[in-house]
């Protein structure tokens, strides 16, 4: 039946699959390299990459770091119980949770040099006051207390001590032999914060985890856990996802088996239906693998449901056989056949060309997918015997019957119905590019989150101040004087608080007047301390010697120490790509969760070239919104090309064949406008698949017009596409729901609109020629 | 800083004394309140002198310990485990209020141990036990070695109370304390001895 040129192209085609097999086995000989953040798919910030930077140095600590909160009756042993379950885990780099794992950090023998040009506010008031008469008395308790270890000659006022407990604001407290905070209420939580060594996303890593923190739940019951940690929420997305694949993907797979059967009653029929798709699975995946390095999940997960798009060129063609029987000529189908694979190939690939890496992939994915399995079908497919069960043709004769529409539609209906739609639409549809679209945990779980970072009085680094001057001098001291307006402001009622590098990096200029003062305490104030503790003279003179050589404090020096470590995610040194010496740093905000904190800290730095307000939730919703507006601009152009060709083949009746996709997309916006459901990249993604589909179905509709074996297809393409997306409306992950909400409307929307539109006769010239 | 609290702890906790340390801390739970004098030598390595204190002192379990000085200079301190506040009101405010909480920390271990909490202690030191209850000596030597850094050993010894207590910092400065006139405190005697100056300095 087929003709013989095409075999050796058959050939061709299965020797470049058994090559693509082979590839794709030796890339997955480590397992698939996949990629699971959400976040991967949004596009590099290319006009700011400074603040990229800053945002994801961060976020860094957040990422490798995990903290429990352990709150237990008697919390030494149960922490020890945990601690031990924990410490055996393979992926764990380091596990902090006695008091005396953080004693190596003791910051005294680095810092202890620049100690004199160190002085807390308290201090620097002390001296500027008296010269620092008031502080013999204390020192002299120090020096007498059992409790103090004083250094006479080095430190006689402790001035060290004092600048490291004020920097020690953490709320961490030490208690029998536990790291432990305290809540409001008084309670006592131990914690234990946990290193990884790896990724937080690797599954080997997570399920370990899992499983001890489990198992130390069921062996003490009545203790109760916080968690924080993006572990945490990535182990729960990951679980979220393997359960929806496993129910709604399965239960999709199974209804399109069913459905397959009942058409064409015969199962080998069935295995080559699914051929085209194993087909274009496999061309698809080893040359993104390829192209990209690692898959994205949602990559996968999309991908994966598009190639079913793919199995609409097998149903068109063997819808058309078991009907047509040895009438069947693959030539008849094969404009429609091409073009459909053109239209879906145009709107994908046009969206390869755009800045989105993520967007990139998704497009490649599904436009080599599409490509595989179309040229399948048609070079393998017309090869394949497949029995032609007389079912098939009863059936579809039976669905024509049935749905096809009485009368014609109304030109002015259809125009009143169009402008009311575009009315509504216009009027009242809203977007959302927030971005708890992309993150996938529970509520409850970002409670828990935000109640562990509460109570460690920490951050995840989401709003900050990003501060760039010409030196280190000129930028600790524009650190510095925002600490000052920050501290007044919070003074005024600001509930927010900060970290700021020059409080731990005082300016030089600050770092010299300190040393002034701290001259002026070791004259009669330290001679008064000596005389009465009855210390020897020569203390007087050598400490006064070890004013001599006092080194400046550079931030270097500090980011260098143990203690300065949590600092170095706030220092961003040297800007590439300007001039040589431009330097930056962030200054990080904490509690920053109302609308007029935001707007107080907006006017704080407007009309401040240094200093750029930055909120990294805000941002991110704008990167998400440009994603949205960038796929409905390209796939608005795409459709104008694609009008461009289908007015060439099909003339004035064009509009038939772009209806169907273009009322369904209309429908689904009017719909959401009307239930109040707002528009965000997800339900444009499904938009996307929407328009694909409708536009195959208005092809074929319009090429085959008044053939029962079209509708049949038609009908098949669209209930397996509700299947293999419409399904995803009752995933519980946000961006699933929105994709899979606006297939299932609008294939609905395609499926209703076909028959309305359908061409009164058949007259392309191959219909004619082929009747 | 936190190694000397735990010292000055055990000074104050160590008083009755057996062979192994769960006996000893079953005593230590039966100890009442005790009061006493001391003498405080603190050998500076760095001047080569010693400079030497004394005082009286006052343990009121789970409440706080009083430490008056009385030469070279008159000065009353107060640990306690719970209440930071009260420190900060007569620790002496204002440029003194910043190292209140560190030494509430340590003020707050010490008086923790003081209930005789050896899992706590051992976590922390190798304890080694010799003697008789009558003549007993406990050395504690650092497990970390960033604490061993700071701090070399502590040692105590005693009979029926507590009578030395020794500190060996890694910078060779030595703090030795005795104690003398030691004597259980009735629970009606709270009002004399040490703290009959309730508002410090």
């Amino acid at each position: 039946m087929a003709s013989d040129p095409h075999r050796p192209l058959a050939w061709l085609w299965a020797a470049i699959l058994a090559g693509c097999a082979l590839l794709l086995a030796w890339q997955l000989r480590d397992g698939l390299p996949s990629d699971t953040r959400l976040t991967a798919l949004l596009p590099e910030d290319r006009q700011a990459p400074l603040i990229e930077r800053a945002s994801a140095q961060l976020g860094r600590p957040f990422e490798n770091r995990f903290v429990l909160l352990l709150t237990a009756d008697d919390l030494p042993a149960t922490s020890a119980a945990l601690a031990e379950r924990l410490s055996g885990l393979p992926d764990l780099a380091r596990l902090d949770w006695r008091d005396v794992d953080l004693a190596d950090a003791d910051p005294r023998e680095t810092l202890g040099a620049y100690r004199y040009r160190l002085l807390t506010p308290a201090l620097q008031a002390a001296i500027d006051a008296d010269g620092g008469a008031a502080l013999v008395e204390p020192a002299l308790e120090r020096l007498f207390s059992p409790l103090g270890s004083p250094q006479p000659v080095r430190d006689p006022f402790g001035l060290l001590e004092r600048w490291l407990d004020a920097q020690d604001d953490t709320r961490i407290e030490p208690w029998q032999g536990l790291l432990t905070v305290r809540d409001d209420a008084g309670t006592r939580h131990a914690l234990l914060i946990g290193k990884l060594a790896g990724s937080p996303y690797a599954l080997s890593a997570q399920q370990a985890l899992g499983e001890q923190l489990a198992a130390f739940e069921r062996a003490h019951p009545q203790a109760e856990l916080l968690h924080s940690g993006l572990i945490f929420h990535a182990a729960a997305g990951a679980r979220q996802a393997r359960h929806e694949i496993t129910t709604i993907g399965l239960g999709a797979f199974a209804g399109l088996i069913v459905i397959l059967l009942t058409v064409f009653r015969s199962p080998r029929t069935l295995a080559a239906l699914l051929l085209p798709l194993a087909g274009g699975l496999l061309f698809a995946l080893p040359l993104t693998l390829a192209l990209f390095g690692r898959l994205h999940l949602l990559t996968l997960a999309f991908g994966v449901s598009l190639i079913g798009v793919a199995i609409d060129y097998a149903l068109h063609l063997q819808s058309d056989r078991a009907i047509e029987g040895s009438r069947f000529r693959l030539r008849a189908l094969l404009p429609g056949l091409a073009l459909g694979l053109a239209s879906s190939l145009v709107a994908y690939l046009a969206q390869a060309l755009t800045p989105l890496p993520g967007l990139r992939q998704m497009a490649i994915f599904a436009a080599l997918g599409l490509t595989g399995a179309w040229l399948c079908v048609v070079l393998w497919l017309p090869r394949l015997r497949l029995p032609a069960h007389p079912a098939t043709a009863r059936l579809a004769e039976r669905l024509w019957q049935l749905t096809t529409p009485r009368r014609r539609l109304s030109p002015w209906a259809a125009l009143i119905g169009v402008t009311a739609m575009l009315a509504v639409v216009i009027g009242h549809l809203e977007v959302d590019d927030s971005l708890r679209l992309l993150n996938p945990s529970s509520p409850e779980r970002l409670a828990e989150e935000r109640q562990v970072q509460s109570l460690l009085g920490s951050d995840t680094g989401s709003h900050y101040l990003l501060v760039r001057a010409d030196d280190e001098a000129a930028l600790l001291d524009h650190l510095a004087r925002l600490g000052e307006t920050l501290d007044a402001r919070i003074d005024a009622g600001l509930a927010i608080g900060y970290d700021n590098l020059a409080e731990h990096v005082p300016p030089p200029a600050e770092q010299r007047a300190n040393l002034e003062r701290v001259r002026r305490l070791y004259g009669d104030p330290l001679a008064t301390l000596v005389a009465r503790a009855g210390l020897p003279e020569t203390t007087l003179t050598r400490a006064r010697a070890t004013l001599d050589e006092v080194p400046l404090l550079r931030v270097a020096d500090w980011l260098a120490m143990p203690a300065g470590e949590r600092d170095r995610r706030l220092w961003l040194g040297e800007i590439p790509g300007t001039e040589p010496g431009m330097l930056a740093a962030t200054l990080v905000l904490t509690g920053v969760d109302a609308a007029d904190e935001v707007a107080a800290l907006k006017q704080l730095s407007a009309g401040d070239d240094g200093v750029e307000y930055v909120d990294r939730v805000a941002r991110l919703s704008t990167l998400l919104g440009e994603l949205r507006r960038h796929i409905a601009g390209w796939v608005a152009a795409a459709l104008l090309g694609l009008m461009v060709v289908l007015s060439w083949r099909y003339r004035r009746r064009a509009w038939r064949v772009a209806a169907p996709a273009l009322g369904a997309l209309l429908g689904v916006l009017t719909l959401f406008a009307l239930t109040g459901t707002a528009l965000n990249v997800f339900s444009q993604l499904g938009m996307l698949l929407v328009l694909g589909i409708g536009l195959d179905a208005g092809i074929f509709s319009a090429e085959h017009a008044r053939r029962p074996a079209t509708w049949l297809a038609i009908t098949l393409s669209t209930l397996t596409s509700v299947l293999a997306f419409g399904l995803l409306a009752f995933s519980a992950t946000p961006a699933l729901h929105h994709l899979g909400l606006t297939c299932l409307i609008g294939l609905t929307l395609v499926w209703l609109l076909v028959p309305w539109v359908r061409p009164a006769n058949a007259t392309t010239r191959q219909e004619s020629a082929h009747d | 800083m936190r190694i000397l609290s735990l010292l000055l702890l055990l000074l104050c906790s160590l008083p009755a004394r057996a062979f192994d340390l769960e006996d000893l801390q079953a005593r230590l739970a039966a100890t009442p309140d005790i009061a006493g004098r001391f003498e405080q030598t603190r050998y500076l390595a760095d001047l080569d002198t010693s400079l030497v204190s004394r005082g009286q002192f006052r343990y009121e379990r789970d409440t706080r310990v009083v430490w008056r000085l009385e030469t070279p200079v008159e000065k009353r301190l107060v640990f306690t485990p719970q209440d930071a506040a009260s420190l900060d009101e007569k620790g002496g405010g204002g440029a003194n209020g910043d190292d209140d909480r560190r030494r509430q920390q340590a003020a707050e271990l010490l008086l923790s141990l003081l209930d005789g909490d050896w899992e706590v202690l051992e976590r922390r030191f190798d304890i080694t036990l010799a003697g008789d209850a009558e003549a007993w000596r406990v050395d504690l030597v650092p497990r970390q070695q960033a604490v061993r850094e700071r701090l070399k050993s502590l040692h105590l010894a005693g009979g029926r109370y507590l009578q030395t207590l020794g500190l060996h910092a890694a910078d060779d400065d030595i703090l030795e304390v005795s104690f003398s006139d030691q004597r259980p405190l009735g629970a009606d005697a709270s009002a004399a001895t040490a703290d009959e100056d309730p508002n410090g300095e």
